[in-house]
């Protein structure tokens, strides 16, 4: 219901006026943007392997824990804290990789798939063992807010804002115009062509990896001053992402971005409108849906399986 | 009447019509060839006449029922049975075992009546392995009955298909090229197979590249070519055919052949 | 020909004797367990037997249909919230609360089942994940029926008629039986037609569709049927512990199951369940050796996770058959020395399984 002074009637009875609309829709897509990151290093996986990587989550983690390791058990300034972080998670997805998906060498998916859930459950458990099982945090990168048509904005929402759509820039840039890129992306059409023109695509899995932890990696280090971290956060993380990924469709990397926006939103606003007892539930009721409905993503295009 | 009539049958892939506007009919107890140059839409039609892809237009009337729209399991039943280019068995299983999952539409045992092990269960696996062991018999693998599918040469691979097809008890049997990879003398072996599988009251409609296999035992040849059929009879006529001679051998002169 | 008809029968019945030991077995063990801790072990070997239950499930979903799930702790808490609720809340007799949970997981695994059906490999495997999570919230957040995240507490304990399971031994015999039970129809199931529809499944989707298997019946049906067995586990939980909460039935917990099924190995079901019972006691060192230290067991048991996940990681590597496809090896050579001391290229079983 629209009463004349633009107010929107919540289910419950709350109202939600405009800058607090503005202000869910803001929520929204910062948490969006981290989906988004999560869900395009699932799509780098995918598009290398065709392997799903159940251990993503856990990468969000480690570039938080790992950060704040660097930050406080270092005592190294923030950025380089950050830094640090980051690249030690992108160290952590080429070693997951060489060690446990490498050695299955037919690619079963059934045991890929496996492989990256028991991943998943040791890399949290490691970090548990290093890090402790209590909750850490991370000073923002810059204190304050900023007022956005009446909406108040935490500055290190821009931070996030900023983080992903560098990322997104240069991934896009890297995928087109730099030879490691244009390499990546031949391996994830034809292996065995990349394989004639001198590309090792090994290589490029590894890379993958590494690269999609690295999104991972900057997704912890963006959102762990505004939600803290633990050990255990990957799975929630890695499910979100995942269901970003299909939102938008698995395998494209604008889709893949689309999705996490559109995810983002969409949790926020049915908080704002419906309930958040169920919150969590949100992004998982349209997972399913997505699944069930149309698993080629909303972005996707139509798909049928060659006999 | 034919007992396999398909008319107009269409499929396309984005831009590509990979079967376009295909018509013809198999007559009961005939053997019909298909054949044509690679990617003429030889599988995606059979995979249109055996309900693993639906045709975007056309309709496939086996025994006045028609098959378009059916499940693959449905057109099992109604007595089609199929083998594919690249072989699909189940590698784990043994060869007896593998035909007895072709006996599965002809046997009832559920969940529950098995999980019971009521008597006529346990009758219907014993006349269902005897079944599989004839059925081995007659494509000449019973010396591989125990070995597992994964274990067995190529060749006898595609015999295991076929075996496994034929304990469907199907009226029509398609076959995608089962002579690919074949010697001589498996192919030798093959083209008594068919015979013998025709002479049991099947029809038959092959896929197949060994032209002397397809002129050997074809009794009507269907000719493909980038979707369209552009042939069709008897192999002595298709083989004099200029048109298939241009398909098959692309602009050169049709005199070397 | 006719004296190695014989000597398969002998084998047969080698094989038929090695089951009756192991039934003998687990049906004295609590004859043995006495002394002051007595009541505990008997705790972990009925929640052993729990394990093994829903894991035999498991095994023909994952096993013997290659379908993955990983969201089967959630029937597991279906089974035991349903069975609680009924028993507890509602006062009816622990029958009813089995056949409630029975009824509700088998709706349960039909929602799921049904729209997943188009889905394969790592898209149904974040399906029942997302399932999973959706239930462990409503279990949290239908605090009304199930206690919220506190749990659920005043369980009666499982009863037949006028018989009350009381003792920890008649609970141990209870969830033994009912496991040993769910082995027996799984091994009929596994060894007739049903069966080997669900191993043509794992092999070749198209072949087995080719062979006329109606793989949407097939592979519902099988969904139903483990996720079933999950909730009567479930059931039984809930009445011998006498409190659920949403906390054991999570992601986790599924994946613990996932690993018993790997570590147990594909096409068997003596694998899984002997997966189980390792894997269980895994977090019970001092069960299987009483003697241990404190410090010990307090080590194990924060390494607990660890272990797990290499397991899964290691064995999917390493050792792809699992515990099953080394018990193949040992059997094999032992048939060899039974039926033909030659050692020629004898048949392997038709039986998809050495259970
Ligand atoms: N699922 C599919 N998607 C897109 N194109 C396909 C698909 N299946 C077949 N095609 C195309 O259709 C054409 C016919 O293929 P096919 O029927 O396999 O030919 P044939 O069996 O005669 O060699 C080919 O160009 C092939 O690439
Ligand atoms: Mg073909």
């Amino acid at each position: 219901m629209i009463s004349s002074t633009g107010l929107f009637q919540g289910r419950h009875g709350k109202t939600v006026d405009t800058p607090e609309l503005l202000q869910f829709a803001l929520a929204g897509l910062k948490n969006g943007s981290i989906y988004a990151l999560v869900a395009l290093g699932f799509t780098i996986v995918y598009a290398s392997t065709g392997v799903l990587n159940f251990a993503q989550g856990e990468f969000v983690m480690l570039g938080g824990m790992l950060s704040v390791w660097a930050y406080s058990t270092l005592g190294l300034p923030l950025p380089l804290a950050g830094l640090l972080g980051v690249l030690l998670t992108g160290l952590v997805g080429v070693i997951f990789e060489l060690l446990a998906i490498r050695p299955r060498k037919d690619g079963d998916p059934l045991a890929l798939i496996i492989i990256t859930v028991g991943g998943s459950m040791l890399l949290s458990s490691l970090a548990r063992h290093l890090f402790g099982p209590t909750e850490k945090a991370l000073p923002r990168f810059s204190e304050g807010s900023v007022n956005i048509f009446g909406a108040s904005l935490e500055r290190q929402s821009l931070w996030i804002f900023g983080i992903a759509a560098v990322a997104v820039v240069l991934l896009t840039f890297m995928y087109s115009y730099t030879r490691l890129g244009k390499a990546m992306r031949a391996c994830a059409i034809d292996r065995n062509a990349a394989r004639l023109v001198g590309i090792e695509p090994r290589m490029m899995v590894t890379l993958s990896f590494g690269l999609a932890a690295i999104l991972g990696g900057l997704a912890g280090l963006a959102t762990t001053p505004l939600t803290q971290t633990a050990f255990n956060v990957g799975p929630s993380f890695g499910v979100k992402g995942f269901a970003a990924a299909i939102l938008g469709g698995l395998g494209n990397p604008f889709a893949a971005v689309l999705g996490g926006l559109t995810l983002g939103l969409l949790e926020s606003m049915s908080v704002a409108f419906i309930s958040s007892t169920y919150k969590d539930a949100i992004s998982l009721i349209i997972l399913l849906l997505v699944l069930f409905v149309r698993p080629q993503g909303l972005f996707g295009g139509s798909s049928r399986q060659k006999v | 009447m034919s007992l396999l009539e398909v008319r107009e049958v269409t499929r396309r892939f984005g831009g590509l019509t990979a079967v376009d506007n295909v018509s013809f009919n198999v007559p009961e107890g005939e053997i019909c060839a298909v054949i044509g140059p690679n990617g003429a839409g030889k599988s995606t039609l059979f995979n249109c006449l055996t309900g693993f892809d639906s045709p975007d237009a056309g309709t496939v009337t086996f025994a006045g029922r028609e098959l378009v729209g059916m499940r693959p399991d449905r057109v099992v039943r109604a007595g089609v049975a199929r083998t594919f280019q690249n072989t699909q068995l189940f590698e784990e299983m043994s060869a007896r075992e593998n035909v007895m999952v072709g006996c599965h539409a002809k046997t009832r045992a559920g969940f529950v009546s098995t999980a019971l092990r009521l008597p006529w269960t346990v009758k219907e696996e014993r006349l269902a392995a005897e079944d599989a062991d004839r059925l081995l018999r007659l494509v000449g693998l019973e010396e591989w009955r125990d070995a597992p599918a994964a274990d067995m040469p190529h060749g006898l691979r595609r015999l295991l298909e076929i075996a496994r097809a034929l304990a469907t008890q199907p009226h029509l049997m398609l076959l995608d090229e089962p002579a690919a990879g074949l010697n001589n003398s498996e192919t030798e072996a093959l083209a008594h197979a068919l015979y013998r599988i025709r002479d049991h009251g099947a029809t038959l409609v092959v896929v197949e590249h060994d032209m002397g296999l397809v002129m050997e035992v074809s009794d009507q040849i269907v000719v493909l070519d980038r979707g369209c059929k552009i042939a069709e009879g008897p192999p002595r006529l298709i083989q004099k055919d200029p048109e298939v001679i241009r398909a098959y051998l692309g602009e050169e002169d049709p005199e070397d052949v | 020909m006719s004296g190695r008809s014989l000597n398969i029968s002998r084998f047969l019945t080698v094989r038929a004797a090695i089951v009756a030991v192991l039934l003998l077995v687990v049906a004295v063990l609590p004859l043995f367990v006495t002394g002051t801790d007595a009541r505990y072990v008997l705790k972990v070997l009925t929640f052993v037997g729990i394990n093994v239950l829903i894991v035999t499930g498991l095994a023909l979903l994952f096993g013997y249909a290659g379908q993955v799930s990983l969201g089967h702790a959630a029937f597991y808490g279906l089974g035991a919230y349903a069975s609680a609720y009924v028993t507890a809340t509602l006062g009816m007799p622990w029958f009813v609360g089995l056949a409630a949970a029975i009824a509700v997981t088998a709706l349960g695994g039909l929602a799921l089942a049904v729209p997943s059906l188009r889905l394969r490999g790592h898209y149904l495997a974040m399906a029942t994940l997302g399932f999973g999570e959706i239930m462990r919230i409503v279990f949290v957040e239908a605090s009304s029926i199930t206690g919220g995240p506190d749990g659920f507490s005043g369980i009666p304990l499982p009863s037949l008629g006028s018989f009350v399971f009381a003792t920890p031994q008649s609970i141990y015999w209870l969830v033994w039986g009912v496991a040993a039970l769910a082995i027996m129809i799984s091994y009929n199931i596994v060894s007739g037609r049903p069966g080997r529809s669900m191993r043509a499944l794992h092999g070749s989707e198209l072949g087995a569709m080719a062979s006329g298997v109606d793989l949407v019946g097939l592979k519902v049906r099988v969904f139903v049927i483990s996720a079933v067995f999950a909730g009567v586990a479930g059931s039984l939980y809930a009445a011998t512990v006498g409190f659920v909460s949403p906390s054991t039935f999570t992601f986790h917990f599924s994946v613990v199951l996932v690993a018993m099924a790997v570590l147990g190995g594909t096409r068997s079901l003596a694998g899984p369940a002997a997966a189980a019972i390792l894997l269980t006691l895994v977090s019970f060192p001092d069960i299987v050796l009483p003697g241990l230290s404190r410090d010990i067991l307090a080590v194990v048991q924060d390494w607990e996770v660890d272990i797990y996940a290499l397991v899964i990681i290691l064995v999917v590597l390493f050792l792809p058959e699992g515990i099953a496809g080394a018990g193949r090896r040992v059997l094999g050579l032992l048939r060899r020395g039974v039926v033909e001391p030659s050692g020629s290229d004898s048949g392997t079983g038709q039986r998809g399984d050495e259970a």
